[in-house]
C-alpha cells in the first residue's frame, strides 16, 4: 500500500526540492459517477474519476476482481465479503469528497486469514491508487509551490523518459521566485480574467493565456498560445517547447532553453533524418507505381491477365444463359417460340411495351403488396408477393432475352458469316448459343481489345454498344413476354403453314452443313452446288 | 354531436385495437410471477456543467418514481430489478444520458408491478429533454424543479400519477403524453410551462388538473380512445373546449356552447386560456371546476 504513495512523493520531491522548502499534503480524486451493485452473488463498485479514470471492484461468484482481471477469490456471505457490502452500503448515500474518502479509508478486517487478507490488500490498494490525487501543496516560508500532476504516467515520462528534459530542467526552474504553480502532463489555460500570482511551470503540456501571469512561463515539452491582451510579467522560457502566438505582453521577452551545441547538432541530425524519412515516404507511392514491387515488368501481363479474366466472365455469362435458355426449350419450348416470334415480327412494339413494363414494375410491386395487405385474407399471399415478383420479373427478362438471342442466332446462320456455319437452325439450343455469343460479341471484343495500347476510346465505345445492344435485347424481349403473357397468348399466327416447306427449309439446312463437311473429306462428293442450296 | 367521418372512425378503430392489445397483454403477463433474483443498483453522476442534457429513461415493469434533486448531481438512481431477466443501463456521453433497465431476453417480459423499483433523481434547474418511457408500472412523478424544454412520455398499462409541483423555469413548446391502457392522473399541468400539451390515450381513465401557474396562454390536445375525461379546472382560466367525438357523453357544467365550441363565462376575460380539442371515440367528458 505504501509503495505507490512513496514513488509519488519521491517524484514530487524531484520537482519540489529546487524550489522551496517541502510541507505537501495529498487530496483525493473528484469521483464524478458511481454505481454500487448488489445482487445475491455479487457486489460490485464503479467509480469514474474527472480525468476520465475509473474503477470496478467486484466480488462476483466467488471471485474478486479490479478492473476486469481477477486477484483473488472469496467464500459469499463471509468475513470478506461482508465487509466488502458494509462498505458499499456506506457508499450508496455518499457522494464525490465524502464517498471517495470514505472508501479510501476503508479498513480491512483484522481477521482474515492470509489468502484472503492478502485479497483485501489489493482491493485497498486499488481503492487508494486510484482515489488519492497527486495534487501537492507545498507551504514555503516565503511563498507557496503547488503542482498539479494530471496523468502520473505522464509525469514519469516527462522525468524519466526524457533525459535531455532533465537537462533542461535547472535552466528552465532557475530564479522562478517562491510562488510557482506547477502542472505536469495536463494542459492548462489561463482565462481572461484570471490572474496567476507567481511564475507557471507547464511540463508536458500545452498553455494557453489569455489573462495575466505576474511572474514568468516556463514550458518544458508542450506548445505556449498567447493571443492579444495576455500578459506575462517575467520571462518566457521554453525548453524542448514552442510558442504557437506571441500577440501578448512578455516583460523579459522569450528564452528558448537548449542543451548546448551537442544537442543542437544531434536535433538537427534529427531533423534531418526526418525530412529524408519524410521525403522518402513523399517518393514511395510514385516507385511503387513504377517499379516498387516490379509491375514495370507485370504491367502488359496484367492487362493480358484483366482482359483474359473478362473473356472468361463473358463466356461464363453465355454458359449460365445458355443452360437457362436449355432448360426453358426443353420444359417450355412452344411458349419459347411464341415470345421469339413475336419479338422478330414486331421488337419496336416490344420493347415500347418493355420500356413502360420496366417503368412500372416498382409501382406494380409496391400497389400489389398494399393491395393484398388490405384484404385480409390476401396478407399470406403479400408475404409470397414480396420476394415472388421480382423474380418472376427477372426470370420474364431472362427468357425474353433468351428469346431474342435465339432470333439472332437464326439472323446469323441465314447471314453467312464466316464462322457463324456451325449455327442449326433445325436445333433451337445451337441457335440460342449462337445468338448469345454474337449479343455478347461486342463485350468479348472491347476485352481483347483492352490488351492493345491506346485503344482505351474504342474500347469503351465498344461496351456502350455493347450495353445498348443489351439493353435492346432485353426490353424486346420482356416486352414479348409481356404481350404473349408468358408465351400463353399467340400474337402471330402463320397464314400459310407448309408442313413440308418448312421440313425442306430445315433439311436443306442439315443437307448444306453435311455437304460442307463432305467437300472437306478426300474423296467427297458434291461441293459447290451444296454450298448454295 | 358530430358523429366524424369513416376515416375518423377508421382511426379509432386501430386505437383502440391497440390499446385493447396491450390490456389484454398486460392482464396476461402480469400474474406470471417467478422465483425471482433481485439486484440493487444505485447508481449517481455529479453535474459538470448547466448546459441542455437530453435524459432518456426506459422502465418496463414495477414501481416508477421520479423527482428533482439538488446537492450537485445529475442524477440518482436506486434500481431494484430481477437480475435473471433485466440489466441496468445508466450511460452517459455528450450530455445524453440513458437511464432505466433492459430485457436481457426481449421475448418474455413477465413480472409484477410490485417486484421492481426504479427510484430516479434528476438535477434541478439543468435544462433538460426529458424522454419518459415505461410499461406496466405504478408511477408517481414529480416532475416539480425540473427545468424541462421538452417532455415525451409514453406508457402502457401503467397506474400513473404525475405532478408538476413547482413551475417549470424553462418555456417548453409540446409536452407528449401518450398512454396505452391506464389510470392516468396529472396534477398541476400550469407549471409545465408549456406552449402546447398533447395526450394521445388508448383507453383508460384520464385525469387532468389544469391547475398550477399557467405563464401563457396554451392548447390541450386530447386523444382519446375509450374511455373517461376528467378536466379540474381552477376559477379564472378561461377554458374553450372543441369536441370531435364518436359516441362520447359530454357534461359541461359551467360552460357555454358558442357555435361548436364550448367556453368557461369569463373565456373572454381570463389572464390566461387554454383551447382543448378534444378527439374522442366512445366515453365520458367531465369537466370539474376547482373552486
Amino acid at each position: 500500500m505504501l509503495q505507490r504513495p512513496l514513488r509519488r512523493a519521491v517524484l514530487a520531491f524531484g520537482l519540489i526540492v529546487g524550489l522551496a522548502p517541502l510541507a505537501a499534503q495529498a487530496q483525493v480524486r473528484e469521483v464524478v459517477s458511481k454505481q454500487v451493485s448488489v445482487g445475491r452473488a455479487e457486489a460490485t463498485l464503479n467509480l469514474e474519476f474527472s480525468d476520465e479514470g475509473a474503477l470496478e471492484i467486484s466480488l462476483r461468484n466467488g471471485s474478486v476482481l479490479i478492473d476486469g482481471e481477477r486477484v483473488g477469490s472469496f467464500e459469499p456471505g463471509g468475513e470478506l465479503d461482508t465487509a466488502w457490502r458494509e462498505l458499499l452500503g456506506r457508499a450508496v448515500a455518499l457522494e464525490d469528497g465524502p464517498l471517495s474518502e470514505a472508501l479510501a479509508d476503508w479498513t480491512i478486517p483484522a481477521d482474515l486469514a492470509g489468502g484472503l487478507g492478502d485479497v483485501a490488500r489489493a482491493i485497498d490498494r486499488a481503492l487508494e491508487e486510484s482515489l488519492d490525487d497527486l495534487d501537492v501543496q507545498v507551504d514555503a516560508a516565503d511563498g507557496t509551490v503547488s503542482i498539479s500532476i494530471g496523468n502520473e504516467d505522464s509525469f514519469l515520462r516527462a522525468l524519466l523518459g526524457s533525459t535531455d528534459r532533465i537537462r533542461l530542467l535547472p535552466d528552465a526552474l532557475s530564479g522562478l521566485g517562491s510562488d510557482v504553480r506547477v502542472h505536469v502532463g495536463e494542459d492548462v489555460e489561463i482565462g481572461e480574467d484570471e490572474v496567476v500570482a507567481g511564475s507557471l511551470v507547464v511540463i508536458d503540456g500545452d498553455v494557453l493565456i489569455e489573462g495575466e501571469v505576474q511572474g514568468s512561463v516556463v514550458v518544458i515539452g508542450g506548445t505556449l498560445d498567447m493571443p492579444e491582451g495576455s500578459e506575462v510579467s517575467g520571462a518566457v522560457r521554453l525548453a524542448d517547447a514552442r510558442i504557437l502566438r506571441n500577440e501578448g505582453s512578455v516583460r523579459d521577452g522569450v528564452v528558448e532553453i537548449d542543451a548546448g551545441a551537442d544537442e543542437v547538432d544531434v536535433r538537427v541530425d534529427r531533423i534531418r533524418d526526418e525530412v529524408r524519412a519524410e521525403l522518402r515516404r513523399e517518393l514511395r507511392p510514385a516507385d511503387l507505381e513504377r517499379d516498387g514491387d516490379g509491375s514495370a515488368f507485370v504491367a502488359p501481363l496484367r492487362s493480358v491477365a484483366r482482359a483474359a479474366g473478362g473473356i472468361i466472365e463473358n463466356l461464363l455469362t453465355i454458359l449460365i444463359l445458355g443452360l437457362i435458355g436449355a432448360a426453358a426449350v426443353v420444359f417450355a419450348g412452344d411458349k419459347v417460340d411464341v415470345i421469339a416470334e413475336t419479338a422478330r415480327r414486331s421488337p419496336g412494339r416490344a420493347a415500347m411495351v418493355g420500356l413502360a413494363g420496366s417503368f412500372l414494375l416498382l409501382p406494380a410491386w409496391i400497389l400489389g403488396f398494399v393491395a393484398l395487405v388490405v384484404s385480409i385474407i390476401g396478407i399470406p399471399v403479400a408475404i409470397a408477393w414480396l420476394p415472388l415478383f421480382p423474380l418472376a420479373a427477372a426470370l420474364a427478362a431472362v427468357v425474353g432475352y433468351l428469346a431474342v438471342a435465339r432470333n439472332t442466332g437464326e439472323w446469323l446462320a441465314d447471314s453467312h458469316y464466316p464462322w457463324t456455319g456451325w449455327i442449326r437452325k433445325s436445333n433451337p439450343l445451337i441457335t440460342m448459343v449462337g445468338g448469345l455469343l454474337g449479343l455478347m460479341a461486342l463485350y468479348v471484343a472491347a476485352n481483347v481489345l483492352s490488351v492493345v495500347p491506346f485503344f482505351g476510346f474504342v474500347t469503351g465505345l465498344l461496351l456502350v454498344v455493347a450495353f445498348v445492344v443489351t439493353f435492346l435485347a432485353v426490353q424486346i424481349g420482356f416486352g414479348s413476354v409481356l404481350l404473349t403473357r408468358a408465351g400463353r397468348r399467340r400474337e402471330y399466327w402463320s397464314t400459310t403453314l407448309d408442313a413440308d416447306a418448312a421440313w425442306e427449309a430445315a433439311m436443306s439446312v442439315e443437307v448444306e452443313e453435311d455437304e460442307v463437311n463432305a467437300t472437306r473429306r478426300p474423296g467427297g462428293v458434291g461441293g459447290e452446288e451444296g454450298g448454295d442450296a | 354531436m358530430p358523429l366524424g367521418g369513416p376515416a375518423v372512425w377508421a382511426g379509432r378503430r386501430g386505437e383502440m385495437r391497440r390499446a385493447i392489445l396491450v390490456a389484454l397483454l398486460s392482464a396476461v403477463a402480469a400474474p406470471a410471477i417467478h422465483a425471482q433474483n433481485m439486484r440493487t443498483v444505485t447508481t449517481s453522476r455529479q453535474l459538470d456543467d448547466d448546459q441542455q442534457v437530453h435524459v432518456s429513461v426506459e422502465y418496463g415493469v414495477g414501481r416508477f418514481s421520479v423527482r428533482s434533486v439538488g446537492e450537485g448531481l445529475l442524477y440518482r438512481m436506486n434500481l431494484r430489478f430481477d437480475e435473471d431477466r433485466f440489466q441496468p443501463v445508466a450511460e452517459y456521453s455528450n450530455h445524453n444520458l440513458a437511464l432505466g433497465v433492459e430485457s436481457i431476453r426481449r421475448s418474455r417480459m413477465r413480472g409484477n408491478r410490485e417486484s421492481g423499483e426504479l427510484e430516479l433523481e434528476l438535477a434541478r434547474g439543468v435544462p433538460m429533454d426529458l424522454d419518459l418511457e415505461f410499461g406496466a408500472v405504478h408511477a408517481e412523478l414529480d416532475l416539480g424543479g425540473l427545468a424541462l424544454t421538452d417532455l415525451d412520455l409514453s406508457t402502457g398499462a401503467s397506474e400513473s400519477t404525475i405532478d408538476i409541483s413547482e413551475p417549470n423555469r424553462e418555456r417548453m413548446e409540446t409536452a407528449r403524453f401518450e398512454v396505452g391502457a391506464a389510470e392516468f392522473e396529472v396534477h398541476r399541468l400550469g407549471n409545465l410551462n408549456a406552449e402546447r400539451i398533447e395526450f394521445d390515450a388508448g383507453v383508460g381513465s384520464l385525469v387532468l388538473w389544469l391547475d398550477g401557474e399557467w405563464q401563457r396562454d396554451a392548447r390541450l390536445s386530447v386523444d382519446m380512445g375509450l374511455g373517461a375525461l376528467e378536466l379540474h379546472v381552477p376559477e379564472g382560466l378561461g377554458i374553450q373546449l372543441r369536441k370531435d367525438s364518436f359516441f362520447t357523453a359530454l357534461d359541461s357544467e359551467g360552460l357555454v356552447k358558442r357555435g361548436d365550441t364550448f367556453e368557461s363565462l369569463d373565456w373572454n376575460d381570463a389572464d390566461h386560456r387554454v383551447t382543448i380539442d378534444l378527439d374522442a371515440a366512445f366515453g365520458s367528458v367531465k369537466v370539474v371546476w376547482i373552486r
